[in-house]
């Protein structure tokens, strides 16, 4: 396994809701074991192109290749399966079943045989304490540890990561970054993040990608985002 | 003496008008709660359900064989069904019910084309006892356990097994479960055809104590519709039992107190009375107040 060897690959995407053209002509490759940032204002079409990735919304025109393998044609279920781990904006627990069901759900990411709860609960003590618990009756910060550690009970090559930070306290983002790091450290999963939480990106990022108005615009090291100006260029703070 | 007979007679029609409304709607309830689409040809399932068994019945099957190949037969009628109509209609109540009965209406026809008007008949099972000079049937109580029987199952199956977490899911957020690698369309497919087979070992049931037609599902799909309303959508197996425990309770007493034809009756007028109070159903009822009771 080369390790310049392209986890995810985009090629001239372009998608969208009905007629209306969101993410415009975007091209990208992330490395294995290469953590992505996706950065611009609110409204650019970041969701949008995580959504297309995943295979939630099927794509106008471009290709997604994932290890290698054109998916364009393939739908979200199908994409799950290969190796594709998604963790939405605003997370999408089932709020109406257990924290321990949840969990299971995460089993067909990567094809795992059963849910590996062992690594999830090594991640995250408090879901082990809260598996019989309405996954709709935890904060927040508890949600997101969930939604994570669902995709990581499967075997996921990939995760997205859509504004994890959002609605959740400060020592819990900074607990997920650690694991974000970790989990690429240790098992060199690849990890493309949307994020408009600075501290965050910084612990995080190996290299920042620009979004504006649907495209990729330009990419800068995480570092330059500690210039207060560029940062308000490119966050919404 | 005869007043033990009495009382046992009273209990007796309550889980005989219980089985009769939970055997009629469990599969439509199924479909309803998980994929909110009412079936209004599920009477229809039951119709080939209970063709099949006397069928099969008649080319010397037992009983248990024939129920449960009515069963199978229904259940591949149900997938058949899914895949080519009711699948562009989910979460379209209005839209499900005008094509499903559309549906309801070829499939009787088409039998009546088939088969003919003359009805069939199977023997009922198992003959009688009696109690303080009444006298039972013991097959009607067979019914009433065969219904427990089937919905614990069903409910099981939904609760425990790794189908049953991926169905809820694919209920709650489908997109979410897809992109967990949930196959929503195989789900619904399979959910589909379960509420199906219901139907048909329902029918099966109901052939051997009523008289088989091309319009035989039209004697429970009222019934069942009925049951399923008041039932209500947030819990589907709980909604059916609290539905099937009321709606039989005041039937058992209307029917005693006048007489069969109001007993009948008397379940739409509780039914009018009960959705005035609980609009949703009785499920969605007790979710909303024991969520009240919590947050307090």
């Amino acid at each position: 396994m080369a390790s310049s060897a392209s986890q995810l690959s985009l090629a001239a995407v372009q998608s969208g809701y009905g007629r209306v053209k969101v993410v415009q002509n975007v091209s990208l490759e992330v490395a294995t074991g290469e953590i992505v940032a996706v950065i611009g204002r609110n409204g650019v079409g970041k969701s949008t192109l995580m959504k297309t990735i995943i295979g939630e919304i099927a794509p106008m025109s471009g290709a997604v290749s994932f290890r290698g393998l054109d998916v364009t044609r393939l739908d979200a279920a199908r994409r799950a399966r290969l190796g594709v781990g998604y963790v939405p904006q605003g997370r999408d627990v089932f709020a109406r079943m257990t924290v321990g069901e949840n969990l299971a759900l995460g089993r067909r990411v990567g094809g795992a045989p059963a849910a590996n709860l062992e690594r999830v609960f090594g991640f995250f003590p408090i879901l082990e304490k809260r598996l019989a618990q309405p996954a709709g009756s935890m904060s927040g910060g508890e949600q997101q540890q969930l939604a994570i550690g669902r995709i990581l009970a499967g075997r996921p090559d990939i995760i997205l990561l859509d504004e994890p930070s959002e609605g959740v306290q400060p020592n819990i983002v900074q607990e997920i970054g650690r694991i974000i790091r970790r989990l690429r450290d240790e098992e060199r999963l690849t990890v493309l993040i949307v994020e408009q939480n600075l501290s965050l990106i910084r612990a995080v990022a190996d290299r920042c990608v620009i979004m504006d108005k649907g495209a990729v615009v330009g990419e800068i090291a995480p570092e330059a985002l500690d210039d207060p100006e560029t940062a308000a260029r490119y966050l919404s703070i | 003496m005869e007043w033990s007979g009495q009382v046992f007679s009273w209990i007796y029609q309550y889980f005989d008008n219980m089985a009769f409304l939970l055997l009629a709607a469990s599969g439509l309830i199924l479909i309803y709660g998980m994929m909110g689409v009412i079936n209004m040809a599920h009477g229809e399932l039951m119709m080939i359900g209970a063709y099949v068994a006397s069928a099969a019945f008649y080319v010397g099957a037992p009983a248990p064989v024939a129920i449960v190949a009515a069963g199978l037969v229904a259940g591949l009628v149900g997938i058949a069904m899914e895949r080519l109509v009711i699948r562009h209609f989910y979460n379209q109540l209005l839209s499900s019910l005008v094509v499903t009965w559309g549906l309801s209406l070829i499939l009787s026809q088409g039998v009546l084309l088939a088969l003919g008007p003359s009805t069939m008949n199977m023997p009922t099972p198992f003959g009688s006892f009696s109690v303080g000079g009444f006298s039972f049937g013991v097959y009607r109580m067979v019914l009433f356990a065969t219904a427990i029987g089937l919905i614990a199952g069903v409910w099981a199956l939904f609760r425990f097994s790794s189908f049953g977490v991926a169905a809820r899911a694919a209920m709650e957020n489908p997109r979410m479960a897809s992109a967990l690698g949930v196959d929503t369309k195989r789900v619904y497919t399979a959910t589909f055809a379960i509420g199906s087979a219901l139907g048909g070992i329902a029918g099966a049931l109901f052939a051997q104590t009523a008289a088989i037609s091309p319009f035989f599902g039209q004697n429970y799909t009222p019934m069942a519709f009925i049951t399923v309303v008041m039932g209500g959508g947030a819990s589907a197996i709980l909604g059916l039992v609290y539905a099937a425990l009321y709606l039989a309770g005041v039937q058992t007493i209307a029917s005693n107190v006048f007489n069969q034809y109001v007993g009948y009756v008397s379940i739409m007028a509780a039914a009018f009375i009960g959705l005035l109070v609980m609009p949703s159903g009785i499920s969605d009822f007790v979710q909303k107040r024991r969520a009240r009771r919590m947050a307090r």
